[in-house]
This record gives structure tokens, C-alpha cells and sequence, in this order.
């Protein structure tokens, strides 16, 4: 990909004997939202903590906008906007004096922008308040709000759901799409609610175990040809000698007086057709989505903690 | 890329939007306020008899030492001697040592710099420690500013605090001998008996800032050491807790254990520079300021390259 933001090339943690993130390479394009997905334990945080340089990489590179953050800190981090885990705040301080802070860090946000961003983070009401007073949700919201002061190029956030309310991850959900449709951002996302990257992200990075198993784009999956289409019907039997006759066979089967048969969803009106003029009696034919879920977990094996 | 001057700032609005900080500054001026009564409280109580004779009985017992105590070495003598002259010199020109001057008061605040060392190692203490005990060091670090500029930063936030904190002091000390006893005291000169063997008229400011200034000595190298402290614990009470035991502890075995020669490499047999003053006995007689003044820079640049290191090259994983 030419015009990658964040590139990620061979990049390694050991600690001890242990190697948590092993070989980890891949590109992010401006303007995606990318998952990065995985059990618990998977290396995802060790990872970001190394993109961000909170930790050491043992090995390999990382490349904002070309610029190595292992080599040039200061320049490469005046693109990266990021929430490591739950983003602490100084509790003494108020909302507004914490976004003044992180502020400082960075030339050119004005307090035009800062007050922007309180207002498109709906924390216009409380921002003089102290820290300590606000909910996790809030907080949550204030971190975000501190990444993107400075607009920058890449948007890392772990976990960035938690502690939201529902409307608060829709508008979380929403607000991402936005800065990467107009803004052009590139924003990485780590989360282990599968139902929940799948809304937001363009491809996902599942890892595990420290390593990268597979990058998938998300538009790809839902046109997957792999549908599984579950037949009822009153004579389950003879329906199932049908299509298999009908498909060799092949990808057919009887399971709980349920035909399922695995294809693409164009193969309905044909079945139905069959089963008609055959003289059943069809109760439902429907097309099941496989979700990203039972992907990932066919992956990962179903084991969750590593 | 951020600025030194806006991280000085940001770590400055982290000491001072602390209620903390303010109890501190509040607990100094009561100190000061509190010595200064005292002062006054004991120079009200009077001494018999009036100043003239005093310093006239003082000098005929000096000149009887220096006639009869064989004893007396070189040193003994001259400040015997001195002494005499400068009593004479206060007969001569009628200023009563024995009264208190506003300067007195600036002059016994140099005392409670000790107390200033102990709440700047606090707040030096907590400086990097805190940041690891709120969970802020992550966002802290994720930004433009190599952590060279933003330990720096915080040190000579630090620094100025110190800073905050002896101007504070100078300035109440100041302000409660001129309320007490009023501003006339502020020509009075600082006597001192020159080389030529003359009573020289110097100026009392620069005496009370020297004064400050040995005490700021120890008060720069024990905050070093609890930043360093800091950098190396990742919890605040452990790090406040440390560093101000290893200060008190220190000075108790420097005195434990004088008799032997390692002490002079001790950090605690070298801070306080007044030893090497006429008049003073160093810790081990074969110290030298030079000696002192070596060791006290070789202690300072251990403790910024370990914070440095502690701080700069470990993973941040809280
Ligand atoms: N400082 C460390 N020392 C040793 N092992 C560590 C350290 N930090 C993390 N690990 C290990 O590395 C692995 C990856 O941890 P990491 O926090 O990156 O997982 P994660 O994918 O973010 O998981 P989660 O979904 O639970 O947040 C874990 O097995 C963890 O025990
Ligand atoms: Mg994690």
C-alpha cells in the first residue's frame, strides 16, 4: 500500500524467555478504521504500547507516516493521537485544564479547538468540573478528546468502548467514521467485543498468542460465498435426498430435522423451486450471515485466554 | 514538537492546582511566624543589667582567656580576639548587638530551610512517582516531547518551587521584623574583622544571603536525590517515604560513625559547607572545602544520569 500511515514491519516484544508479539507486521491506509482483534492476552495493549513507545520493541520498526518512532520520538508522535488502556486524568485538575494540558504539548490548538472538541464530545456541561467527579464514561469521552486535539494522522485507541453507554459507542461509532471520511485519519481500534468491531471497523487484524493469524477486510466477509442456508420443511428426509442429489452431496446436511447447506445465497430460489415442485412443505428457507464471530473463534479454536 | 517552556508550565499547573502545595506554603509562613514570636517573646523577657556593661564584662573575660588558657590554639585566639574588636567597635558607635534588628529575623529563617528541604523532597518525591500512581505517565509520555524534555521539565519545576518556597521565607522573615521591630534596623552593618585585623562594616543583605545560600546547598542536593528516588519508584508513598528517611537516617549515622575515615565520602559528611567557616570543625579533620565541594558534584551528576536512565530507558507498563 503506497500511501500507508502507520506501518508496522517485523515488530517484536520478548520479555524474559517470553515472546508476547512475535513478528508482527502490517499496513494501514489513511482513512481506515482497523481492528485489532484478539483474546484476552493476545498482545494487542503490549502492541499498541509499542507503536505509541510506552515500551521497547525487542525488534522491527514502526512507521508513522514514514517517520520511525524508535528513531525520530518527537516527530513521529506529532502525528499519533492515542487512549492506552483507561485513560487516567489528572483528578485534581478540571476537564478543561486536563485538555490544556495535553494541549501545550502540541503547537497551533487553539482554544477555539479545544472548545470544539469539548462540544463534539458533548462535554460542554461538566468541562469545568473536577476530574474526579466524572463517571467512567466521561472520562472515557475526555481521553478521546485529548487524542484528537491535534488532529492527528493516525488514531490509536484501546478499548475505546469501555465504560460507554450505548449511544455513547454509537456516537463513538459514528464520530470515527466521520474522521476518517473527511479527515482522512487512519484510526486503529483494539477490542475484544467482536460484534462491536464488526460495525466499525473496514479489516480486522486478529492475533493470538502474540501473533498475527490473519488481516481481513470486513466488506469481504459479509460477501463471503461461504452462507450458511437452513431449510425447513415438514419431510426433512426426503428433502435432504433431494439436495443432495441436487448438489452432490456436497456441503449438505440433516441436522436437528434442519437442512442446512452451505453456498452462496443466489442458490434460494433454485432450492425453493426444487422443494416446491416436489410437493413439500416449506416452512422457511433463510440465509444465515456468518458472523465474524464464529470466524473468529473457528480460528482462534474457541480457546479465549491464552 | 513541545516546547520546554509549556512543559515547565503544564508541570507547574500540576504543583500549584494541588490543595497540597497551598497547606505547605501555609504550614511555612505559620513556621516563620511562630519563630518570629518567639524571638520576640524571648527578647521581651530582657536581660539584667544594661548592654554597655555586659559587653565591657564580656571583653575583660575574653582578655582574661587569652592571657591565662594556654590551651588555645591559633584559631581559639583570633576568635577571641575578633570578638573584642567587634564588641568594642558596637561600644564606640552605641548599637546594642542585643537588640533585635529585622535582620535577626531574615538571619534564624535560614534555620527553617531545613523545613523548605523537607517539603520540596515531598513534592520531588511524588514528581515522577505520582505521575506511574494516577496512571497519567501514559498519556503523559504518549506526545511530542522526547522524555529528556519532560523529566527536565519537571525538574526545574521542582527547582522552582524551591525556589517559591525560600523567597516565601525570605520575605515573611523579612516582613515580620520589620512589623516587630520596625524598619530602622535595615542599615545596621554586618561586622566582621578583616585579614588587616580592622573591623570592616559590611552589608547585613549579603550576609543573610549567604547565610541562605550554604543552606541552599543541601537543600539542591537532596531534592536531586529524591527526584532520583522518584524516577526509580513507580509509587509515591514509597518514594516520599524513602527519601525523607534516607535524609534523617543519614545524618544521625554521619555523626554515629565520624570516627572513621569512609565517612568523608559520605554524601551527609559534605552538604553542609559552614564547616569549612573560621570558627567550625570540619566532620574529619582532613576534609577540605575543594574535597567537599568534589564530592558534592560527583553525588549531583550520579543522581541526574541515574534519574535520567530510570526515567528514559525502562518500559512503561502500569
Ligand atoms: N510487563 C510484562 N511482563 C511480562 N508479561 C507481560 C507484561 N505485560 C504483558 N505481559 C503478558 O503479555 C501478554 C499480552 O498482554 P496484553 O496486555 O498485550 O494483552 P491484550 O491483548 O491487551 O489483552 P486484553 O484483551 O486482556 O486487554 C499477556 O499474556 C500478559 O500476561
Ligand atoms: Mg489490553
Amino acid at each position: 500500500m503506497k500511501d500507508a500511515v502507520l506501518q508496522l514491519r517485523n515488530v517484536t516484544k520478548t520479555i524474559g524467555r517470553r515472546t508476547i508479539v512475535s513478528d508482527l507486521s502490517f499496513d494501514i491506509p489513511a482513512g481506515e478504521v482497523f481492528g485489532f482483534l484478539g483474546p484476552n492476552g493476545a498482545g494487542k495493549t503490549t502492541t499498541i504500547r509499542m507503536i505509541v513507545g510506552l515500551i521497547s520493541m525487542t525488534k522491527g520498526e514502526v512507521l508513522v507516516k514514514g517517520v520511525s518512532v524508535r528513531k525520530q520520538f518527537e516527530q513521529a508522535m506529532t502525528h499519533i493521537g492515542a487512549i492506552v488502556e483507561n485513560p487516567e486524568m489528572y483528578k485534581f485538575l478540571t476537564g478543561y485544564q486536563n485538555l490544556v494540558h495535553y494541549a501545550r504539548r502540541h503547537s497551533g490548538v487553539t482554544k477555539q479547538r479545544i472548545n470544539d472538541v469539548v462540544k463534539l464530545l458533548g462535554l460542554q456541561n461538566r468541562i469545568h468540573e473536577k476530574v474526579k467527579r466524572y463517571s467512567l464514561g466521561m472520562r472515557q469521552r475526555l481521553g478521546v478528546a485529548q487524542a484528537i486535539l491535534h488532529k492527528p494522522s493516525v488514531l490509536i485507541l484501546d478499548e475505546p468502548t469501555n465504560g460507554l453507554d450505548p449511544a455513547g459507542i454509537r456516537e463513538l461509532r459514528d464520530y470515527l467514521r466521520k474522521l476518517t471520511k473527511e479527515e482522512g485519519i487512519a484510526v486503529v481500534v483494539s477490542s475484544h467485543l467482536l460484534s462491536e468491531m464488526e460495525l466499525m471497523c473496514d479489516r480486522v487484524a486478529i492475533i493470538q498468542g502474540g501473533k498475527l493469524i490473519d488481516v481481513r477486510s470486513l466488506q469481504e466477509a459479509k460477501n463471503s460465498k461461504q452462507t450458511k442456508i437452513i431449510v425447513e420443511v415438514d419431510d426433512s428426509q426426503s428433502a435432504y435426498q433431494l439436495l443432495s442429489e441436487a448438489f452432490n452431496g456436497q456441503g449438505v446436511s440433516l441436522s436437528g430435522g434442519m437442512i442446512e447447506v452451505m453456498g452462496d445465497r443466489s442458490f434460494i430460489p433454485d432450492m425453493t423451486r426444487l422443494l416446491v415442485k416436489a410437493g413439500l412443505e416449506v416452512y422457511g428457507i433463510h440465509a444465515s450471515q456468518r458472523s465474524l464471530e464464529d470466524q473468529f473463534l473457528e480460528m482462534t479454536g474457541g480457546e479465549m485466554v491464552v | 514538537m513541545s516546547s520546554l517552556g509549556n512543559l515547565i508550565r503544564n508541570e507547574n499547573m500540576k504543583i500549584y492546582r494541588r490543595p497540597r502545595t497551598w497547606l505547605m506554603v501555609g504550614f511555612l509562613i505559620l513556621a516563620l511566624g511562630l519563630m518570629s514570636g518567639l524571638m520576640k517573646w524571648d527578647e521581651s523577657r530582657g536581660s539584667g543589667g544594661d548592654w554597655q556593661t555586659n559587653l565591657t564584662q564580656q571583653n575583660v573575660h575574653f582578655q582574661k582567656q587569652l592571657q591565662d588558657n594556654k590551651n588555645l590554639d591559633t584559631d581559639d585566639r583570633k576568635f577571641f580576639s575578633d570578638r573584642i574588636k567587634i564588641n568594642e567597635y558596637y561600644l564606640e558607635n552605641g548599637i546594642d548587638p542585643t537588640k533585635l534588628s529585622l535582620w535577626d529575623f531574615v538571619n534564624n529563617s535560614a534555620m527553617l530551610i531545613m523545613l523548605i528541604t523537607i517539603l520540596t523532597v515531598i513534592v520531588a518525591a511524588d514528581m515522577i512517582a505520582a505521575e506511574f500512581t494516577w496512571g497519567t505517565i501514559k498519556l503523559l509520555l504518549v506526545g511530542p516531547a522526547s522524555r529528556t524534555k519532560i523529566l527536565l521539565g519537571k525538574y526545574v519545576s521542582t527547582m522552582g518551587f524551591a525556589l517559591l518556597l525560600l523567597a516565601i521565607s525570605f520575605a515573611a522573615a523579612f516582613g515580620a521584623g520589620a512589623v516587630l521591630q520596625g524598619i530602622d534596623g535595615l542599615s545596621l552593618p554586618h561586622l566582621t574583622v578583616g585579614a588587616d585585623g580592622i573591623v570592616h562594616e559590611g552589608s547585613m543583605i549579603v550576609d543573610s544571603l549567604q547565610k541562605y545560600g550554604y543552606a541552599v546547598i543541601s537543600l539542591f542536593m537532596y531534592v536531586t536525590f529524591a527526584f532520583m528516588i522518584s524516577a526509580a519508584f513507580r509509587s509515591s508513598s514509597m518514594a516520599i517515604a524513602f527519601s525523607l528517611l534516607f535524609m534523617l537516617i543519614g545524618n544521625v549515622l554521619t555523626g554515629i560513625f565520624s570516627s572513621y575515615a569512609w565517612v568523608k565520602y559520605l554524601l551527609f559528611a559534605n552538604v553542609d559547607l559552614t564547616q569549612y567557616l573560621p570558627g567550625h570543625m570540619p566532620v574529619r579533620p582532613e576534609m577540605t572545602l575543594g574535597f567537599s565541594i568534589m564530592m558534592l558534584a560527583i553525588y549531583y551528576a550520579v543522581f541526574q544520569l541515574i534519574s535520567w536512565f530510570l526515567f528514559t530507558r525502562r518500559d512503561v507498563a502500569a
